[in-house]
């Protein structure tokens, strides 16, 4: 069936009308957002991170109240107030993650999403459903095999036979393709077709243009939280793609532009000062495994020079983490070289790492960065506590030594805490993001690894965090900037590597690039393709 | 809800939050004290008993005087090091429920002792120095079972208390016999019991033991690299790996520390508790010590100075227990209900810190009680 005849086909199955969330700690995550869902049509939903995707998606599918804004079906408008309400009604999930029981078989998995307390769970007739569903949809899934042992791409179809089976009308997929290998990718596509074909509503949000541009027939894209285009896929162009989902210039927000403005000529002239000639990191071939066995950086090599920020750009999960994590220690490498200064530092303990000159600024600050109920004196020696300025004989803690070193540490780097002796839970974000930058400079680095530096804080701590790197690197320090923030890139690193799926896609100068080229390379397309 | 609504809501959680748990530790712990009083007296009141009379006798006969305190401390010494035992290895990040095996071997290795002849002092020091190794050996087991095998180390160590129990019955009444008195084990020779401080009562340099082991672990967790490393693996272990410390390794030392002193918990018992200076088959010396050591540690907030408070508070219930009876004419079986809800009161505090799961399904309870519908809890942030 072509795409003409199925759009002929189709009629309005929901509208979101002004969907409006702002959570409760003030963050507006979607903004009068309002959208028309067809039957007989794959939807693909495009943004970067933090755009309100996963927002938009949560209040279709019950998992979250709308703050404003209603969802309307033709019968009138309707409500939900958790996920089972709007199975019921016909919209279903597919998450990133999936909810299966590892050790049960398919059937008896989707068996399990039926039952409720005390109900009795019919195993034959989920199987005698799921056997019909399976011919009907040409959906192949192995029935009776402990779902633990099905690859990666049957978990998923698993997961979407679940849905299917409590006969939704709106199927929502988030991310599938991340996990799946390129032949599973094509056997997903193949199959939303056919459902589509049958009368289905599809959402397939994803970040990848290549995809959306090959499987869906309209494609609405976010940028922070607001609805920027809602186009047919047919009469779009990668580049006005790459366009909306990036915006157009460096934008007004949360200060960008006053530090675009002052500090592009400025990184321009320093660099030519202080770069050195030596490259500190060397990194050569380095090929990384992620959680799950799926190669996550793939032979990639670069180098980074004194008084020089390198920056990586891309979507995250495109292999950025755990290149972080194998540069620092806390994960090794499957194949490849990484020296600083010539020295190894693939597989080495944290502690040796930072004793090589490594200064690390964990994109999570709460789980790898600061141990939260401890206290700021604590969480300030947190990888240096075996060094000799604080630990003495018998290595009993130089408390004296330490306050005193967290009293400099306040005033240098303008945290605001009651003291030493305050918990770091109870600092702002801005503040405990200082205390890792200021304990991590205190090692005296040759490289700094940070990693979202800025993210999530307010507008004047995060300018001081960037100021403050940019400080580095006038002294001649190699800085690794590795940021979901494109504008942050641009506008601070000397050079830019692009990344996605576990390749630099390009590395140039950041003058070298336009927002159209960097968003279409995020998405993983290097030549601008017409798909008229 | 609307924004500003969703806000004035979080921060007035936030604020009964801060309320509520922003107390000094002795503070809340002293509050949950007088609760679990205050809940004792009304079921002592249900069933007709007076409290006031009770708790009066319950404090004379707990520190009432030279003897009944010696008492109290005598009960006091072992739980000090078996509530050691448990919450050094919560600090790490595990639970260790096997204090009660562990403190079963120390016991028996200390009782070996009198197989050899050595002079008093250093005949001490070997026997206590036994039972920390047995106590340490026993505990390896399951700790080596989770870091390699990832076998979890409750069960394990549970399983390991049973099996301490039926072996340490055998080595009473078939190696370590006494050929006199088939009952009991050998006895420890004079010249290497502790001797008593308080004269008729089981009050023994035992204390002193556990007092100065206390200090020491309270000066290695708060003053040392390596404790500092043990508490940063216990609250955030991903945080320690990022700061360069072994997990493994903090976890290990952790359980080594916590067999020693359930080992010397029971050699306490074994070398300073007259008259026998024996083990006796099925060990009603020292029967539970082990697990009571866990609510000690829950009531003296996991922390080595708390644990010597809770440990004398507790030994005050247990010695002081049998005055309600025979003073206030309180039956046994009141007694201890009365006992166990004020232990129990007095945990909750650290519960709550410990199982940060209690605190949120509440908060949840809360909220969807208020909304009315019990519906699904708005995600995002709070």
């Amino acid at each position: 069936m072509s795409d003409e005849h199925a759009a002929r086909n189709s009629e309005m199955f929901l509208r979101a009308e002004k969907i409006t969330k702002v959570y409760s700690d003030g963050t507006v995550a979607l903004k009068e957002a309002s959208v028309e869902i067809r039957s007989h049509e794959i939807i693909g939903l495009l943004g970067e991170n933090g755009a309100g995707k996963t927002t938009f998606t949560k209040i279709l599918s019950g998992l979250l109240p709308p703050t404003s804004g209603r969802v309307i079906s033709p019968a009138g408008p309707v409500r939900f107030s958790s996920p089972r309400e709007a199975l019921d009604f016909g919209i279903g999930m597919v998450h990133q993650h999936f909810a299966l029981v590892g050790t049960f078989t398919a059937a008896e998995n989707v068996a399990l999403s039926y039952a409720r307390p005390f109900s009795r769970i019919q195993l034959a007739k989920t199987i005698e459903q799921l056997e019909a569903l399976m011919e009907e949809s040409g959906l192949g899934v192995p029935l009776d095999v402990p779902v633990e042992k099905l690859a990666v791409g049957e978990q998923q179809r698993v997961e979407i036979l679940k849905v299917l089976s409590r006969n939704v009308d709106l199927l929502i997929l988030d991310e599938p393709t991340s996990v799946l290998t390129p032949l599973e990718v094509d056997e997903l596509f193949n199959l939303l077709r056919r459902l589509r074909d049958a009368g289905k509503s599809i959402i397939l949000i994803t970040h990848k243009l290549k995809e959306v541009q090959d499987v869906t027939n309209r494609i609405i894209v976010l940028r922070q939280g607001e609805l920027v285009g809602d186009v047919q896929t047919a009469s779009a162009t990668t580049e006005q793609l790459a366009q909306m989902m990036v915006g157009q210039a460096i934008e007004a927000e949360a200060g960008a532009v006053e530090l675009s403005d002052e500090e592009l000529p400025a990184s321009r002239t320093l660099k030519a000062v202080n770069r050195t000639v030596d490259s500190i990191l060397q990194v050569e071939n380095l090929t990384i495994r992620g959680n799950t066995g799926e190669i996550a950086v793939d032979d990639i090599s670069f180098e980074i020079h004194g008084g020089e920020i390198f920056g990586i750009a891309g979507v995250e999960g495109n292999g950025q983490t755990e290149l972080v994590e194998s540069l620092t220690g806390l994960r090794v490498p499957d194949s490849g070289t990484a020296t600083i200064n010539g020295t190894n530092i693939l597989g080495v303990d944290p502690r040796q790492i930072y004793r090589l000159g490594v200064a690390h600024i964990p994109e999570d600050r709460w789980e790898l960065g600061l141990v939260l109920p401890f206290t700021l004196a604590e969480n300030a020696i947190l990888g240096v506590h075996r060094w000799e300025q604080f630990r003495g004989a018998l290595s009993v803690l130089k408390w004296g030594r330490i306050n005193q070193h967290v009293k400099q540490l306040m005033e240098r780097f303008e945290i605001r805490a009651a003291g030493p002796g305050a918990p770091a839970k109870s600092l702002s974000g801005g503040n405990q993001q200082k205390l890792i930058v200021g304990r991590e400079l205190a090692k005296n680095p040759d490289i700094i690894v940070a990693s979202q530096p800025t993210r999530g804080l307010d507008i004047g701590s995060a300018y001081y965090i960037r100021q403050t790197l940019l400080d580095m690197r006038e002294k001649g320090r190699a800085i690794l900037l590795v940021s979901a923030d494109l504008d942050e890139v641009l506008a601070h690193a000397d050079r830019v590597a692009i990344m996605f799926e576990g390749r630099f896609m390009e590395v140039c100068s950041p003058a070298d690039l336009t927002r159209e080229r960097v968003g279409m390379l995020m998405g993983g397309v290097t030549e601008a393709k017409e798909t008229a | 809800m609307s924004p500003q609504e969703a806000q004035r809501k979080s921060r007035l959680l936030r604020g009964i939050h801060r309320t509520v748990t922003g107390l000094h530790p002795a503070l809340e712990s002293l509050m949950a004290a007088v609760v679990g009083l205050l809940v004792g007296a009304i079921l002592m009141k249900i069933w007709g008993f007076k409290p006031w009379e009770a708790y009066r006798a319950l404090i004379q006969g707990a520190y009432g005087g030279g003897y009944e305190l010696s008492n109290t401390l005598a009960w006091a010494t072992p739980l000090i090091l078996t509530a050691l035992t448990f919450s050094m290895c919560l600090r790490a990040g595990m639970f260790n429920i096997g204090a009660e095996g562990q403190m079963y071997m120390g016991a028996l290795a200390a009782v070996c002792i009198a197989y050899f002849v050595l002079p008093p002092g250093i005949h001490h020091l070997v026997g206590l120095l036994f039972a920390a190794t047995a106590g340490a050996l026993w505990s390896l087991v399951p700790a080596a079972l989770k870091l390699l095998r990832g076998v979890s180390e409750v069960i394990s160590t549970i399983m390991f208390n049973w099996i301490a129990r039926w072996l340490g019955l055998y080595l009473t009444l078939n190696i370590l016999v006494d050929p006199i008195r088939s009952e009991k084990s050998v006895s420890i020779p004079t010249s290497a019991r502790l001797p008593v401080l308080v004269e008729g009562t089981s009050l023994s340099y035992g204390i002193f033991v556990s007092v100065a082991f206390a200090l020491v672990i309270y000066f290695l967790l708060w003053h040392t690299a390596t404790g500092y490393e043990l508490r940063a693996a216990g609250l955030n272990p991903t945080a320690a790996r990022y700061g360069g410390i072994r997990n493994k390794r903090t976890m290990f030392l952790s359980f080594i520390l916590g067999g020693m002193a359930a080992g010397l918990a029971g050699a306490t018992i074994m070398m300073g508790m007259p008259p026998t200076y024996a083990a006796f088959g099925g060990f009603p010396q020292m029967l539970n010590m082990g697990f009571n050591g866990m609510a000690v540690a829950m009531v003296g907030r996991n922390h080595p100075i708390g644990i010597i408070i809770a440990a004398i508070f507790f030994g005050g219930l247990s010695s002081g227990g049998g005055w309600m009876q025979i003073l206030a004419g309180v039956p046994l079986e009141m007694v201890n209900v009365v006992m166990g809800a004020i232990v129990l009161t007095m945990s909750i505090p650290e519960l709550i810190r410990v199982f940060p799961a209690i605190k949120n399904g509440t908060y949840k309870l809360i909220r969807s009680l208020r909304d009315g519908k019990g519906k699904a809890v708005e995600e995002g942030s709070t």
